[in-house]
């Protein structure tokens, strides 16, 4: 069992993602970094699909009332068991009784901790991440709170794994998203097209606080809609990364909380920088920067050779 | 089936666009063309989102590509004629309409030139369809509305909209199954659950059932 001593600003239990019910609306609510959750997968020895904890914010604490290993990955974090230090993205031992904290994080938003024991979450439609809007999923369908006590099944040892420093991605601003077309770009002006290209204007968007799991939403020079154009669409579905743009013209990237949108789509932010999205907070710097299909093919082949050579850790 | 444009959707999504107006002639292709895919039981195939004029598929492209899934789709299609389509169901909802449980009523008064008696009467003697389900899990999109009740969404979205709340937005009516954000207007409360995440089938409403709206 652990217990949670300090939840941080929202720390609650992620998987891969609620698949095969968007239908009736069910979003995926997965894990925000993909490639973080999997390393941590590795790292422990699961299968993908195994609970983990999705955390934001600094000095969350917990404490292990067993002898188990545990690991961090996602943003940088300095963590300590104790008073000693541990290394992210690496299993570290913990005995019982100790108290695992992360004092500071250093690069990034989200972090996640896994252990070498199963969390005991509830499985809905075949996940265990939680829908923090709907309630359910995860640790009674909400986030951590103080004094929470979360039982682990099947707790063994994890080995040594770690992830070599060189495969851990950089989390570092200030943020380029690339994008390609979307649905409506055509309902762009021209200049509003052109400045997703260059790079010496000032096309630069800052997060805002209205940020939340649901989606981004950026504010900066508005995204102009060509005259006369249409600027909301039939509601239709919609897949994580699409960078919506309401009449306002300030986009919100929409993550993993929604399957239906009628907002005009200026982009899908590509897969290869999307696990990106995880890291982006309130006041950060972010500029988009539209590629052709074969450009983001190429990206995301690069991308999954990082996730072999990460598999084979 | 010429009428069907394919295009890619993002990286794992493949679009299907059936028309591009609402009318129960391309919902029924939708719909039609939903239960073709689900029949088919592709692993390949992660998700299906159906809605008012597309199909939207999210497939696994570390098993296919589109390319191979739209032809593997093109060539199996010609079965779509003789699927089978389950029988839409019909659902009754009780709703207190107007004062305390519709907070936009007086707005759509004052829009439409109605009383609120009129309002509930017209929004109430109508059978509606459910074009899609979603945005959050068991939203129904219904219409389509009599024109008489058209009303713009908010032009701030609330924050916060009450589970239950019956909203109006354009020519559509829908039902809030969770709190949530929301820019529909909203005209009265159920108390009629719309999705269960503990019981099979999850939704009450799926694409093409039919609602009507019964006022206390």
């Amino acid at each position: 069992m652990i217990e949670v001593i300090n939840p941080a600003w929202l720390s609650m239990v992620v998987d891969g993602g609620r698949y095969g019910h968007a239908d009736i609306g069910m979003p995926p609510s997965s894990a925000l970094d993909r490639y973080a959750y999997t390393a941590l997968c590795r790292l422990l020895g699961y299968a993908a699909g195994m609970p983990a904890i999705e955390v934001m914010g600094h000095d969350f604490s917990l404490k292990v009332n067993t002898d188990l290993s545990c690991a961090f990955t996602g943003a940088r974090v300095a963590a300590f068991v104790d008073s000693v230090p541990i290394a992210p993205w690496k299993v570290f031992k913990v005995k019982a009784g100790s108290t695992v904290r992360v004092k500071e994080v250093t690069e990034g938003l989200r972090y996640y901790i896994g252990f070498s024991g199963i969390i005991v979450a509830e499985k809905v439609a075949g996940s265990f991440t939680t829908n923090l809007e709907c309630r359910f999923g995860g640790y009674f369908g909400r986030p951590f709170m103080k004094g929470d006590r979360v039982a682990l099944k099947d707790v063994r040892d994890a080995g040594e794994r770690s992830i070599d420093e060189s495969l851990i991605p950089s989390m570092k601003g200030p943020h380029v998203l690339r994008i390609i077309d979307g649905e409506e770009a055509g309902s762009f002006a021209t200049e509003t097209l052109k400045s997703l290209f260059e790079t010496d204007e000032d096309p630069w968007y800052k997060v805002t606080t209205k940020t939340n799991r649901t989606g981004i939403r950026l504010e900066g020079r508005p995204l102009e809609f060509r005259e006369g154009a249409d600027q909301s669409i039939i509601s239709e579905g919609i897949l994580p990364g699409v960078v919506q743009v309401p009449g306002s013209g300030q986009p919100i990237i929409v993550l993993y909380e929604r399957t239906i949108g009628g907002y005009a789509r200026i982009g899908h932010v590509i897969k290869a920088d999307r696990d990106l999205l995880a890291h982006l907070k309130p006041l950060d710097k972010v500029r988009f920067q539209r590629v052709a299909r074969e450009e983001a093919e190429r990206l995301w082949s690069e991308k999954t050779a990082w996730y072999d050579a990460m598999l084979r850790q | 089936m010429n009428t069907m444009n394919w295009t890619r959707y993002g990286e794992e999504g493949i679009r299907i666009v059936f028309g591009n107006t609402v009318s129960a002639d391309v919902h029924e292709k939708v719909r039609r063309y939903y239960f073709f895919l689900k029949s088919l039981h592709l692993q390949e195939i992660i998700d299906v989102i159906p809605s008012f004029t597309t199909c939207i598929i999210y497939f696994n492209d570390q098993m296919t590509d589109a390319d191979t899934l739209i032809a593997n789709l093109q060539e199996k299609e010609r079965a779509l004629p003789e699927i089978a389509i389950p029988a839409p169901a019909t659902h009754t909802i009780p709703v207190m309409y107007g004062g305390q449980y519709g907070p936009d009523m007086e707005f759509v008064c004052s829009y439409a030139g109605l009383t609120p008696d009129e309002v509930i009467e017209i929004h109430s003697g109508t059978v509606y369809t459910v074009f899609a389900v979603g945005f959050i899990p068991g939203f129904p999109y219904m219409g389509t509305l009599d024109k008489r009740l058209f009303v713009p969404r908010l032009e701030v979205p609330r924050l916060k909209v009450n589970e239950g709340s019956v909203g109006l937005a354009q020519l559509q009516t829908g039902i809030y199954s969770f709190e949530s954000p929301g820019g529909w207007r909203i005209i009265g409360k159920t108390d009629r659950r719309l999705f269960d995440h503990g019981q099979e089938p999850y939704s009450l409403m799926k694409i093409g059932d039919q609602a009507r709206f019964v006022p206390l």
